[in-house]
């Protein structure tokens, strides 16, 4: 899976623009990073990757890199 | 000296009894003289329950509820070597929080096999003739969240609403044969799943939504475990087809 498919997936679960997200972009800078979309990561990662993401190690994410770096 | 909730010898199935309130509910039906079967997928957690029971006669049966086609068997095995029910409690459950944008069908579908499916499969089995004593009474744990919903809780909420619907239904089908069927809709309680719901939601979250309705505090599983053992005991035995609340004020 390319980084650009991961984005869009993220763009997806916030309901952001397509192309808004790059990997250096500040989780606390987005009003869409909430507990919802917190919720719809760990369903992604379940889902898609397969693999199990904590309410702990959601609160460590603090770019969008470190979501990707999650997702390999 | 009377013991209203005596359940001395009575026959008792319980699912998830691994954990949570399934193990309490277990472990607190067999101070008051029950003889617990115990079922989860969990076999060595099962054991760990087992050994923490009071009196003789109980067993562990390991097996996987979502199996929903093999309950069946799983019955008519438990009757054949343990004897008939006297009671029924289904605590297995699962509560996964999911947005609605993720909550698609085949997420919907595991939640409502565990927790709804399985609930009626089990009374469907068990009320087969042979299979229960008269005055049986089966029981499913449910939750506060059947009636009070939430963000990101439609399935579950869905899951334990399909589950008290059920139970009015089948209440009144199996009067005739003397079964009792009823649900206990718990609040909050402290288990390894209300955690695991607390690091998902935060703490802060938690604390002002939760605390702040539910005015009695956190549940404890002894408080459904007690709910369970009138509801089992002939004490409750003209109680049928209804849901006790048992949420430390959270509905009111």
């Amino acid at each position: 899976m390319t980084t650009q498919e991961k984005l869009a997936m993220l763009e997806e679960i916030m309901e952001l623009e397509s192309g808004s997200l790059n990997a250096g972009t500040k989780l606390e800078d987005l009003e869409e990073w909430n507990s919802m979309a917190a919720l719809a990561l760990i369903a992604l990662m379940d889902e898609e990757f397969n693999k199990i993401l904590t309410g702990k190690q959601i609160k460590e994410f603090k770019t969008v890199q470190d979501i990707l770096d999650f997702m390999e | 000296m009377i013991n209203p909730l005596d359940l001395t010898g009575k026959h008792i199935l319980v699912t998830g009894a691994s954990s949570g309130i399934g193990k309490a509910t277990a472990i607190y039906i067999s101070k008051l003289g029950a003889k617990v079967t115990l079922v989860a997928r969990n076999e060595k957690k099962l054991e760990d329950t087992l050994s923490k029971l009071e009196g003789e006669g109980h067993s562990v049966y390991p097996f996987d509820l979502k199996q929903v086609e093999e309950i069946e068997g799983l019955i008519n095995n438990i009757v054949s070597q343990k004897g008939a029910l006297n009671g029924l409690v289904h605590c297995s459950g699962i509560a996964t929080m999911r947005p609605l944008s993720m909550t698609r069908t085949a997420f919907l579908h595991d939640m409502m096999l565990l927790n709804f499916y399985a609930y009626v499969e089990l009374i469907r089995c068990s009320s087969k003739k042979n299979n229960f004593t008269e005055g049986a009474s089966f029981i499913g744990i449910s939750s506060a969240r059947s009636i009070s919903g939430d963000k990101s809780q439609t399935a579950y909420c869905s899951s334990k609403a399909a589950m008290d619907a059920a139970t009015r239904c089948m209440a009144k089908e199996l009067a005739t044969k003397k079964i009792r069927v009823n649900t206990v809709i718990a609040g909050f309680i402290k288990t390894a799943m209300y955690d695991m719901f607390v690091g998902n939601a935060g703490e802060e979250a938690v604390n002002s939504y939760i605390l702040g309705r539910q005015y009695l505090g956190m549940g404890e599983t002894v408080d459904v475990a007690n709910a369970v053992a009138y509801l089992l005991s002939d004490a409750a035995k003209f109680i049928t087809g209804t849901g006790l609340i048992v949420d430390g004020g959270f509905l009111s």
